[in-house]
């Protein structure tokens, strides 16, 4: 529709400023409508080449310093670097090493332990290819209340919200989402709902675990939707100990939290058995739900409005063979909402599934990248996939397959093909986990082709 | 000329603000180019009054100029009003930043207007980062549509840069002038878009930018804040004042399809202090007087400072562990939530967190039995590498000595500072503390009471005594009952374990009734070399100690699962099938240990028994627990 249509301006002047203003705004996507390709909404984005991939990096014991660092890597296929590690910083001790983000303007990328529960916040702007440690929180635990292992940092207007996966009180998986000004102040605690408070939320089928793991907007919904995953004592032991441990294989999170996004209220509280990890909603304006895959029962869930506007969630597909226990870990949307990549860490392989009809994801595409794989970061037009490789520092293989590097691939549409790896090992660094990209032209004083209020770069 | 120029710029923009603030009846279909702000919003705004704005923090004070030229700070224009702040550059003709953040405050002034309740409590400000052009004047100009009463609406710029920059780096305006590519400033502003609520005790409740900046939920979130200075906070909705006396996160009947949660809230984790000199003095039914060593007597000041380092989860290398992190207080005081302990970093514990009630009358500590007393005991965990991961004893007691929280402690409870004996002494005195006797048994048995236990428990009582001999080690005294023989016995479970193979599938459960075959391959390939472990052969290398472990105390046996030295049993009835099957046969089998023949019946009864066991006690310890501080900083 033609919004002039709509519309009687009040007299000429005002026309022809009404026109100019829509004029300004019709070549304009104000609602990012993606970032590269996961990141918060709110948040600037690269929509063109990334000149670096920050990968943030555990420590190994044996390997190099030991501790965890920021990785820098060269990706701009016109440096002479390019695939070449940079820059390294090291943050002082192993803290589990595991998610990061940045903040809404993009200064700042926050770096989480899910360990020591410290919160490492670089500065990106200042040097893109040198971030600096400007500051370290620690005491996120005493802040927030007792939320142990600060997980998801995810950019809200002037704030992050983040996960948490775990609490000091059992180092079980009841936790909470707690909040921080982006200057690293302490905001507010939101508790998970859990059966003794569900603080007002539906719980609408047999579980209210308390449990957390990913958080995602989508803001013209007004949705906050938050996952499960399992507590400290879980996510720090040693995998094969934890699979055969019946007990704790009782403490994982069976659920997924849909919250108003505005006052931080869970409303609805839904029946997702077996671990459901990253969350990934839709860009399309009238696309009404999210993606998330649960772990231990390697199923894709849909996360949707439903027909009435009522929130539901359902399994649309499985992921492998379940029974394999496939462990389905990382998962990437495309921009156009037609694609959606799932790692599998058993069998180091990504999937690609089609997920034009989202109630039915169809798999059309499978590679093996190494013998683990963990996460994926996609370009913002998806043609360049980027995949490492550790999962949590006591859940990696053992042995021969304990491959740790950072690969690059190339996506013409039908096939991965292979750019650059690095062995982390080799390097001395580490286990590689979260990347995050960053472009000097995000920092830009050149005029851009287009709105400032799109915040994306050419 | 040039000035003339900015001006015709500035009226466009002003008139651009004016176009776009008449064109509300836009409705929730116009293209997705517009920012929110511009339509209608697509969801119900938020009830006022029905959330919280929690404080981002103190909105900074900073020196500019009213519109009149006057110099004024923010704090003045700030005093006991709600304010919105917003940041603008006169020229900016970028629809959907300054002229939004215009348009969304001139909405709101509007749909105030008539609220005399809000005309003197509501500020709406304007601030130039531009006030090299945005003269007072000019900001005077841009500001005179504005003024049509209701709600004032201050329309400021600086007087200079180094006003200016304060303010824009307290308030997170990113602002960079913009060039063109061949490097001429254009006159344009890069800057993010930000909005601030702030309340009358100028603190920011809430920061908007192009995508949430909508005048319908500030305007919910004025009418919040307005509610909340004229009402008391009110306490969550439904929430009890503390939770149950119990495990949290009870996954009781996981493995069965209709599972069904029984999560208790974390903050509702909290009870009374007690007072635990007094509770460990007094005689408790069924249980002796409470030994102490005559070179460690109870005091108040050491039971206080014992129980803060109990707790306190700094006292590990990383932070991240107390010894209450494996001995969780509403867990029996124990880890019910996985098979054996793991230390810092996830490091791998070979056996099950032990209970640690009515540890004071061990004479045998440790599954092994290596240590004799508490007070010895204590620097186990501390200095393990798999545990508590301290470097060593000196690192532990420097640590204590930085710690201003503990200044004085030690002082006041030993006379003298931290030490490796001082730290024993104090951690020995609180858990000599958690005292727990009185269970129904005693109320029968030493109490008799006949109805004090019930006829199922009661004949569990005399299988217990008899027939199947459990009180062999688990013994029980004329007086008293400490339900162990402080012995270590084979009973070969530990040697089952080092002699098992691996089995070709092991059944892993990945959700409530979901159970998956995992082959011993893939397990493989996640799993760590399986640490051997040979009981108390480890302490005498007897070989005739191999599976050897100290017979535990069955006081509050129902509160402490799993069970056995290696955590691999899950329930009562499982434990009472182990033995009623004679054990794992083995060179070193215990001759105490044999087939007893129980029928279902039987061992229905002496679980029954084992459940009558649970202290009176344990919701005053446990709740005493949850009252100590966790040592976060």
């Amino acid at each position: 529709m033609n919004p002039s249509q709509t519309i009687t301006p009040r007299q000429p002047v005002l026309a022809i400023a009404l026109g100019l203003a829509l004029a300004m705004t019709a070549a304009v996507p104000v609602q990012s409508l993606a970032d590269e390709t996961c990141a918060s909404p709110y948040m600037k984005k690269i929509t063109g080449q990334e000149d670096f991939v920050y990968v943030w990096t555990l420590g190994v014991e044996g390997v190099g310093d030991e501790q965890d660092k920021l990785v820098t890597v060269d990706v701009n296929p016109k440096s002479e670097k390019f695939g070449k590690v940079i820059n390294s910083v090291s943050v002082g001790g192993r803290n589990e090493a595991h998610h990061s983000d940045f903040t809404d303007d993009r200064q700042f990328l926050w770096a989480g332990g899910l360990d020591t529960s410290k919160i490492f916040v670089f500065d990106v702007k200042t040097d893109p290819s040198k971030p600096k440690l400007v500051k370290t929180l620690t005491d996120f635990v005493a802040k927030s209340g007792g939320v142990v292992g600060p997980h998801t940092m995810y950019a809200l207007p002037g704030r992050m919200i983040i996960t948490g996966l775990s609490n000091n009180k059992d180092h079980g998986g009841r936790t909470a989402l707690v909040e921080y000004t982006n200057e690293g102040e302490y905001v507010a605690t939101h508790w998970m709902p859990t059966d003794s408070d569900l603080q007002g939320a539906i719980k609408t089928g047999n579980f209210a675990d308390g449990y957390n793991y990913d958080v995602r907007a989508l803001p013209r919904k007004n949705l906050l939707v938050t996952s499960s995953f399992t507590g400290w004592n879980n996510y720090m032991m040693d995998f094969g100990k934890m699979l055969t441990d019946a007990e704790a294989m009782k403490h994982f999170g069976n659920t997924v939290v849909t919250w108003d996004l505005h006052t931080k209220q869970p409303k609805k509280v839904f029946d997702v058995p077996g671990a459901p990890l990253e969350i990934r909603c839709a860009w399309g304006e009238s696309h009404n739900y999210c993606f998330t895959t649960t772990a231990l029962t390697s199923q894709i869930w849909l996360i949707h409005e439903d027909a009435k506007g009522e929130w539901q969630a359902k399994a649309v597909a499985d992921i492998g063979n379940p029974k394999d226990i496939p462990l389905p870990v990382d998962i990437s949307i495309s921009n156009d909402d037609k694609l959606l990549w799932v790692n599998t860490f058993m069998d180091g392989k990504t999937r690609a599934f089609d997920i034009s009809n989202p109630e039915k994801p169809v798999q059309i595409y499978e590679k093996t990248i190494g013998a683990q794989v963990n996460m994926v970061s996609s370009s913002w037009d998806g043609k360049r996939l980027y995949y490492s490789s550790s999962l949590l520092a006591n859940w990696d293989k053992k042995g021969k397959d304990n491959e740790q590097f950072l690969k690059l691939f190339q996506w013409d549409g039908k096939e991965l093909k292979p750019t650059f790896a690095i062995d982390f090992l080799a390097e001395k660094l580490g286990r590689p986990h979260q990347m995050r990209f960053g472009a000097h032209a995000l920092y830009s004083q050149v005029a851009q082709q287009s709105d400032k209020a799109q915040l994306a770069v050419k | 000329m040039m000035k003339t120029e900015t001006c015709r710029r500035c009226t466009l923009s002003l008139l651009l603000v004016l176009a776009l603030a008449s064109s509300f009846s836009v409705a929730a279909d116009e293209p997705p180019s517009q920012a929110p702000g511009y339509g209608a919003l697509p969801y119900s705004p938020p009830k006022p009054g029905s959330y919280t704005l929690p404080s981002m923090g103190e909105a900074a004070d900073g020196q500019v100029l009213e519109s009149s030229g006057q110099p004024v700070t923010l704090h003045q224009l700030y005093a006991g009003r709600m304010v919105l702040l917003s940041f603008i550059y006169a020229t900016c003709d970028d629809a959907n930043g300054c002229p939004l953040a215009t348009m969304v405050l001139h909405r709101i002034q509007s749909a105030l207007r008539g609220r005399p309740e809000l005309e003197g409590r509501l500020r709406l400000i304007t601030l130039s980062f531009n006030p090299k052009h945005d003269t007072p004047e000019v900001m005077a100009k841009y500001g005179e549509s504005f003024q049509s009463g209701g709600i004032d609406w201050h329309f400021l710029t600086t007087r200079l840069e180094t006003e200016l920059q304060p303010i824009l780096r307290d308030y997170q305006q990113s602002v960079d002038r913009e060039v063109d590519a061949q490097g001429h400033p254009t006159g344009k502003f890069s800057h993010l878009l930000r909005v601030y609520l702030i309340d009358e005790e100028r603190r920011i409740r809430n920061s908007y930018t192009v995508s949430v900046l909508h005048p319908d939920l500030v305007l919910s979130d004025i009418e919040t804040l307005r509610l909340e200075s004229s009402a008391p906070a009110r306490p969550a909705a439904n929430a009890p004042a503390s939770a149950p006396i119990r495990a949290g996160d009870d996954k009781s009947g996981y493995e069965r399809p209709d599972y069904q949660t029984n999560s208790a809230a974390l903050a509702q984790r909290q009870g009374p202090p007690a007072d635990l000199f007094r509770w460990a003095r007094h005689p408790v039914l069924g249980l002796p007087p409470l030994p102490t060593p005559a070179d460690n007597p109870m005091t108040r000041e050491k039971i206080a400072l014992g129980r803060k380092l109990f707790y306190d989860r700094r006292l590990s290398l990383n932070q991240t562990f107390s010894c209450a992190m494996c001995h969780i207080p509403e867990q029996g005081f124990t880890s019910q939530e996985q098979a054996t302990a793991i230390g810092i970093e996830g490091r791998t514990v070979r056996r099950n967190a032990p209970t640690i009630y009515n540890v004071a009358y061990l004479t045998s500590l440790f599954h092994d039995g290596r240590e004799s007393k508490l007070e010895n005991q204590v620097w186990g965990p501390f200095l393990a590498a798999n545990e508590m991961g301290n470097p060593s004893v000196g690192a532990v007691i420097d640590k204590l000595k930085s710690l201003p929280d503990y200044r004085g402690l030690f002082e006041k409870a030993f006379r003298r500072g931290p030490s490796m004996d001082a730290v024993g002494q104090a951690i020995a005195s609180y858990e000599r503390t958690l005292v727990s006797g009185d269970a129904p048994f005693d109320r029968w048995h030493y109490g008799r009471r006949a109805d004090a236990l019930s006829p199922a428990a009661q004949r569990g009582y005399a299988l217990f005594a008899g027939k199947a001999g459990c009180v062999q080690c688990h013994t029980i005294g004329a007086k008293s009952a400490l339900f162990t023989d402080n012995q270590l016995h084979n009973t070969g479970l530990g040697y089952q374990e080092s002699m098992r193979r691996e089995p070709a599938t092991t059944p892993v459960q990945v959700a409530p009734g979901v159970t998956f075959d995992l082959s011993a391959a893939s397990i493989g390939q996640v799993a760590e070399t399986r640490p051997g472990d040979l009981g108390r052969y480890e302490v005498t290398q007897n070989p005739a100690d191999r599976w050897k472990y100290r017979t535990p105390s069955l006081r509050n046996i129902a509160l402490t699962a799993p069970y056995m030295h290696h955590g691999g049993i899950g329930s009562l009835r499982e434990v009472v099938e182990f033995y009623n099957r004679g054990g794992v046969p083995n060179e070193n089998l215990d001759p105490l240990i044999q087939p007893l023949h129980l029928g279902e019946d039987e061992i229905e009864s002496l679980v029954d028994f084992l459940e009558s066991l649970t202290g009176s006690g344990v919701d005053t310890l446990v709740s005493d627990a949850w009252s100590a501080p966790v040592g976060e900083r």
